[in-house]
Formats: C-alpha cells, sequence, structure tokens
C-alpha cells in the first residue's frame, strides 16, 4: 500500500513538473518571438504619460466626426494615429504605451520612485523643477529647423508662447530649449452675470467679499490658493497706475506673485483663514457642477474649466460669464519634455519622441486636441490660417449680426496685435465668456504672470501654512463656545447621574413601623 | 487514491495573502514613522505629533465627529433593530432588505443625492457644515450598526422576558436589566464598526464641504507633500488608538460573559 502510494505520489509529481514546464515554455515563447521581431523590425517603444483626458482619444462617437472646417477626428485616436503617420512618413514602426497621471506632483513621484518614460506633459513650474534636478533631455537642434517640411511645431507654435517659453529661465537654461508648448491658459473667476455683477466679480476680493458669502469656491490647493491671496495682499499696489507703468512691470509682478517670503506666508495664511470661513468649498472637480447647478455664484476656475462650465451651464439655458482680475493672472503653460533617464542616449527614439510632438502640433491635429480637450493649444499654425479659422468657425459671428465688436487676437497668431486679419468679429457677448476664456485679450496676457518653481525651504512653509489653514485648532474656539460645551458636558453629567441614582433621591423613604391603611 | 491538501498547503495562500498585504505594508508604515527624510532613526515624528496644535486639534475633531456619528446611528438603530428583530410581521427579511438595500450602491453616489436633498432642505450646504458631516456619515454607516443589533437582539431569548415580567419588573426595569445588558455585544461591535470609519472617512466630509480636516485628510496632506514620515506616524497612533479601543471593547465584553456564568 504504502509503496503504490508512493508510486502514485512520484507519478503525480512528475506530471506536475512536466505540466510547469510545458506552462513555462509557452509563456516563454512568444516573449521570445516578439524580442526577435522587434530586433528584425527595429521597433521603436515610445512610453508617453500625459494628463487625464487630454489628448484626442478618438471616443467621440462610433464614427468618425467631422468637426468643423472639414477636419475629422478618426475614430482611432491621435495616438494611433501617430503610429501610422510615422510608419507612413520615416518607414519605421513605432509603437506608443500611453499612461495618464492625476497631478504633476504625482507625475514626479513616479519619476522619483522609478517609473521611466521617454515623453512627458508637466505644467511650467514642474518642468522648472526637472531642468533643475537635470532630468530632462533639451530639444535637438533639428526640432527648430523650420524648413524641414514635418517640424510642424517650429513652424506653427504661437509667438507669444515662443516669447514665454524663451523668456523665462531656471539655472540660466531657458525652458524652450527642453519644452515644447502643448496646451495654455489663465484662471479667473466664472460667475452667474445675474447674481453678481461685472465690478465684483472683476477683484479678487470676491474670495472675501461678505455679500457672497458660502457663495463661492476656492482651489483645495496650497499653491492654486496661494495665488489670489498674494493678489489679494497686494491689491493696491498692483491696481495703481505707477506700478503698472514701471518700466520693468513684468519682472517686479514676477516677484511680487513669487514672494515666498515667511512674513508673506504668514499673511497669506491669516487671509485664507478669512476666505475659508466666506467660502463654500474647497474644491478641485465639484466646483463646476456647483456652478451649473446654481449653488454657488461664483467659482475660481483654470480657464479650460471654466469653458467646460459654460457650456454646460447654456445646455441648461443658464449663461454664465467668465471674468480675469483685474489685479493680475496667473498664466500656466503645459508642455512637452523628454525624459534623460527614457531617452537614454538612443537617437531613434528621440526622433519618434519629437516626431510625435510634431504630429500633434499639426493644425488639423491641433484643433482635434482643442475640440475635445475645450483648452487651447499653443499651437498657432504659422503659415496656415486653419486654426484661425477655426476660433473664427467657434466664436465669430454670423453675417448680419449686429452686437458685433471687434476682438484682436494678433499677439497670439503672427505677433502683431493691430493686425486686421487676425481680428475676429465677434459676438459682444462672448468677450466675456467662451472666447474670452479661451482666448485672452491681450491686456489679461500683458499682467498675467507664471508662477515659478519654489524652493523645497517655501514648499514646505506654502503646505504647512494649508494644514495650519485647515486644521481645526483650539485657538479658534472662543469664550463663548467653550462656556457651551462645558454646560453642555455638566448638562450630561448631571442627567446621568441623577438617572442612575433615582432611586434613592425621587424615592419617598418609607415610613418606619407599621400603618393600617385607612 | 486521492491526493489531499494537508491543512498546512492549504493555508499558504492565506499566509501568503497576510505577509503580503498586512505585514509587509504594516512594517514600511512602521519604518516610516520612526525613521526621518534620510532614513536615520528618530521619535521626532512621534514627539511631533503631540505637540503640534493641528494634529491635536485634528484628533480632537475627529473624535468629536466619530462620537456624534456613532452616537446618532446607535438611538435610530436599535429602536429599528429592536423592532425588527421583535415584530411577529411574516416579511421581516424584506423590512430588512430595506435597510440594507442603500449599502448595494456605492456610496459617493448615495452622498451625491443626498447633497441635492439638503441643499433642498437647508438652501445652502456651506452654512452647516458640521451638521451635513454627521448627517452625511450616519445616512453612509447606519447599516453597520443595524445589522449586528438585529442579530443581537434575534438571539435574545423570549422566555427570559416573559420570566422578567413574571416576577413583576416594569417594562423599563425588563430593558435595563434584561434587553440591554444582553444585547451589548451587539452594540459594541457596532460601535467599533462605526466609529473607526468615522474617524478618518475623509471623502464623506470633502463631499459635504465640511473644509476642516479630519485624520484622514490629514495623513493625505502629509503624503502628498512627500512627508512619509509624518504621515505614517499619525496612522501608527490612530492604529493605536483602534487597538486600544478593540481590546477595551474586547475586555468588556468578557468581563460581561464571566459574570453571566456564575450567575
Amino acid at each position: 500500500m504504502q509503496m503504490i502510494y508512493n508510486l502514485k505520489r512520484k507519478k503525480i509529481l512528475r506530471f506536475l513538473i512536466l505540466l510547469v514546464v510545458t506552462l513555462l515554455l509557452f509563456s516563454a515563447l512568444p516573449g521570445a518571438f516578439k524580442v526577435k521581431a522587434r530586433e528584425k523590425d527595429e521597433t521603436i517603444v515610445l512610453k508617453i504619460s500625459n494628463w487625464e483626458e487630454y489628448i484626442d482619444k478618438g471616443d467621440l462617437g462610433e464614427e468618425p466626426t467631422d468637426i468643423g472646417l472639414g477636419i475629422i477626428s478618426s475614430k482611432n485616436g491621435l495616438i494611433s494615429d501617430f503610429e501610422d503617420w510615422y510608419y507612413e512618413t520615416y518607414g519605421k514602426q513605432v509603437v506608443v504605451e500611453y499612461s495618464t497621471f492625476g497631478t504633476n506632483e504625482d507625475l514626479y513621484s513616479q519619476l522619483i520612485l522609478g517609473d521611466t518614460f521617454d515623453l512627458v506633459c508637466p505644467s511650467e513650474y514642474m518642468i522648472m523643477k526637472l531642468i533643475n534636478e537635470n532630468m530632462l533631455q533639451p530639444l535637438s537642434a533639428d526640432f527648430f529647423d523650420k524648413s524641414s517640411e514635418y517640424n510642424y511645431y517650429a513652424k506653427g507654435v504661437s509667438p507669444y508662447i515662443k516669447e514665454v517659453f524663451n523668456s523665462h529661465e531656471i539655472n540660466g537654461e531657458k525652458w524652450g530649449a527642453y519644452a515644447a508648448g502643448y496646451m495654455w491658459g489663465s484662471i479667473g473667476i466664472v460667475y452667474n452675470p445675474k447674481k453678481v455683477n461685472e465690478e465684483d466679480a472683476s477683484t479678487w476680493s470676491i474670495l472675501t467679499n461678505p455679500k457672497y458669502a458660502r457663495q463661492v469656491t476656492i482651489k483645495d490647493s496650497a499653491r492654486e490658493s496661494y495665488f489670489p491671496t498674494l493678489a489679494i495682499l497686494n491689491k493696491e499696489l498692483l491696481l495703481s497706475d505707477a506700478f503698472k507703468n514701471t518700466a520693468d512691470y513684468r519682472s517686479k509682478l514676477y516677484a511680487l506673485m513669487n514672494d515666498t517670503n515667511p512674513e508673506t506666508i504668514r499673511r497669506a495664511e491669516d487671509l485664507l483663514q478669512k476666505i475659508r470661513k466666506n467660502a463654500y468649498s474647497f474644491e478641485t472637480d465639484s466646483g463646476k457642477s456647483d456652478m451649473v447647478t446654481g449653488k454657488v455664484v461664483a467659482n475660481f476656475q483654470w480657464s479650460g474649466d471654466a469653458v467646460y462650465s459654460m457650456d454646460q451651464a447654456e445646455e441648461d439655458g443658464l449663461y454664465l460669464n467668465y471674468s480675469v482680475p483685474n489685479e493680475c493672472s496667473n498664466s500656466w503653460f503645459d508642455g512637452w519634455v523628454m525624459l534623460k533617464s527614457g531617452i537614454d542616449g538612443n537617437v531613434e527614439k528621440q526622433l519618434a519622441a519629437q516626431a510625435f510632438i510634431n504630429f500633434i502640433s499639426r493644425p488639423d491635429n491641433a484643433i482635434r486636441n482643442m475640440n475635445y480637450i475645450g483648452y487651447t493649444s499653443a499651437i498657432a499654425g504659422g503659415d496656415s490660417d486653419l486654426i484661425f479659422d477655426y476660433v473664427n468657425y467657434c466664436y465669430g459671428a454670423e453675417s448680419g449680426e449686429t452686437d458685433t465688436i471687434e476682438y484682436p487676437l494678433g499677439y497670439f497668431f503672427n505677433g502683431d496685435n493691430d493686425d486686421e486679419k487676425y481680428t475676429l468679429i465677434a459676438l459682444k457677448s462672448q468677450a466675456k465668456r467662451q472666447l474670452f476664456a479661451q482666448y485672452p485679450t491681450k491686456d489679461v496676457i500683458d499682467r498675467s504672470s507664471v508662477m515659478g518653481y519654489f524652493s523645497e525651504e517655501a514648499n514646505e512653509q506654502l503646505n504647512q501654512m494649508w494644514v495650519n489653514v485647515r486644521c481645526f485648532n483650539f485657538d479658534q474656539v472662543t469664550k463663548e463656545t467653550w462656556v457651551k460645551v462645558v454646560v453642555v458636558c455638566l448638562g450630561i453629567a448631571l442627567v446621568i447621574t441623577l438617572f442612575a441614582n433615582r432611586q434613592s433621591i425621587f424615592r419617598k423613604p418609607k415610613k418606619k413601623g407599621y400603618f393600617r391603611e385607612e | 487514491m486521492k491526493y489531499r491538501f494537508t491543512r498546512k498547503q492549504l493555508c499558504i495562500p492565506y499566509v501568503a495573502f497576510l505577509i503580503l498585504f498586512v505585514i509587509l505594508p504594516l512594517l514600511v508604515i512602521c519604518y516610516y514613522a520612526f525613521t526621518n527624510g534620510e532614513g536615520r532613526f528618530t521619535i521626532s515624528n512621534l514627539t511631533g505629533f503631540f505637540s503640534s496644535q493641528n494634529t491635536i486639534g485634528t484628533l480632537a475633531y475627529s473624535t468629536l465627529i466619530a462620537i456624534t456619528t456613532t452616537g446618532v446611528c446607535l438611538l435610530i438603530a436599535y429602536p429599528v433593530a429592536y423592532i425588527l428583530a421583535k415584530s411577529k410581521l411574516k416579511k421581516k427579511s424584506v423590512l430588512l432588505t430595506l435597510f440594507i438595500i442603500p449599502m448595494w450602491i456605492n456610496f459617493t453616489l448615495r452622498l451625491v443625492a443626498l447633497k441635492e436633498v439638503l441643499t433642498m432642505l437647508e438652501g445652502n450646504l456651506a452654512m452647516y457644515p458640521f451638521l451635513n458631516t454627521i448627517i452625511g456619515m450616519t445616512y453612509d454607516f447606519l447599516p453597520f450598526m443595524i445589522l449586528p443589533l438585529y442579530t443581537a437582539l434575534m438571539k435574545l431569548d423570549d422566555s427570559l422576558l416573559e420570566a422578567a415580567y413574571d416576577l413583576g419588573a416594569s417594562k423599563s426595569t425588563v430593558f435595563l436589566k434584561v434587553i440591554l445588558p444582553l444585547s451589548t455585544p451587539g452594540i459594541i461591535s457596532g460601535i467599533t464598526m462605526v466609529f473607526l470609519p468615522a474617524m478618518t472617512n475623509y471623502v464623506i466630509l470633502d463631499m459635504m464641504y465640511n473644509s476642516t480636516y479630519i485624520m484622514g485628510s490629514l495623513i493625505g496632506s502629509y503624503f502628498n507633500a512627500y512627508d512619509w514620515n509624518s504621515g505614517s506616524m499619525i496612522a501608527i497612533v490612530l492604529l493605536a488608538i483602534i487597538f486600544v479601543i478593540t481590546w477595551a471593547s474586547n475586555g468588556f465584553q468578557e468581563e460581561k460573559s464571566n459574570r453571566g456564568a456564575l450567575l
């Protein structure tokens, strides 16, 4: 019996070993083939990481959709289109491994924890941090060669974006040497014109305005909320003509809006406490729907989300406006950068990465993205007028409409704001609505400042400020509240003791002796 | 003869699960809690926890929210569970299901709906952040209180109640001396199931527009600022609090049952 058992066991063991070996072989074989195939065709694998919902994925409908001017949003989306285009143009197979991130900080932790990407799309301050930490691969010289047919970025980028990317430096390195602009915008206030007058919405002080107590929202992030707080703190200076007319207004504005002096942070903390008492909520996403459903009347918002809110509200017959406060605004830029860790000296890979930037910068593809995402592309189109035509198609007034204005956009399209060619004839209302949010006027651009990358120390202080603002603190409790709390506690204690000893307190003591009932 | 798995072999998946998803993460948290940014041993995170106004204030606020939520849940759930357990209704299970059905819907969805209802009732939600938080939490955690109470009260032997009445006890005495003590295990497990999540569930606070941090959101804010060490320490302290509460309540239960056995 024992022997038979052993025999069977051996058989089972042998069977198991065989099974495992076959399984291993089967799982390893396709991999081996793949490796061989790859070596043969030299397929390039491009790892790209981007914000969520930040590229045309082609899922607008079952069929390819015409989004105006005959531009077709194909069913496959831009990434798949890029793979095909690259093969047709350069004769090489490229496979894009696409992933997404939620915040700049998430992306940074991914990089620190060892994930490798070839091409990523962070915001300007994270680009500055990455340049500073020497993690980025510079764009090659032929990327900027305008004579090449396929260099759509160099040919098409807006002169305004180019100026910003070349005038901002960190450690003597220009952003433009590392980053290619993708989307950009401003921050401002979406408001309901029936509930809020325009004057109130034209200043950041609306956040502390008691008239709109608990009806305005602010962003749930130390960085985003610090900017308007600084603007309110420096309101008088920012609005004074003397300051606006100083020769180095722009650099002074930048210094003011990037002030991380401990004393300034302390003052900002006090102000944020006030804002918090006046605000409806600290939000990152809920503000849009709360604005549309009418729970709040004003909403501190990024320009792209403002467009989204206005579009959504319009469907319900509610017309919202967008304003950029008179003090100043934060202009932000998302750009494509290549990572040293991913590219790793591989020239083929770098070419493919740069080709990807060029492909999505082709005017028709930039329009597909704008249509899908709702933000504003950094591409003006260069020789092609397609993008201006698209803006005109979206926001231009129909012939015969009377209530129109001239809306100059030359600063963005060719650098000359007086150019008639790039002056849009739009409905008057659009100057406060989607058009204004998507393409702000020149004066908004002039009073906009970038918010740069803060030092570790300043970041720590900002985070501490934020925790101080958000935490419950015993110092905030007034004496009255303390008295109330003590009274309530004593009351509860009294009731419990009375209840526990009710027998001895309330019951009448029995009289001693025997009494006859009468 | 069939090959049989021995008990040890059957345990392997469970042990692997325990090590991978319970012990290892705990060790990682402990490592971070007792080291500084450079990875050197320190107890400054611990002292920092108890010397910071923010963490103490947040602990107090979370505890207040948790106690209030548990209290309200208990007050609502006890009568409901008692009625459900003792009613002579034939379709008792239908009634119970009605109370549990909300649990089958994702809680964030339910909160979105609740938000609309409260906006209709209150006008501006942001005026009453504390009240709304308690309402939201009660709404979410009520089934966790009802179920253990219901099971405890179902097990309650009716003959005990009859005996108490026979011996002349009034209704209130029967409740205080018989029903309440016998349902303590249910009350305790209900409290542990509501109190602990109520201390850390910051999603409800966020959704009800309460801008004050509770413990969960404080940990999140430290992690967002890459301060893994202080965040882990808060998690460890919370774990210790939870451990003490569970241990104390278990002790309480054992004491009760011992006394019962002696009688």
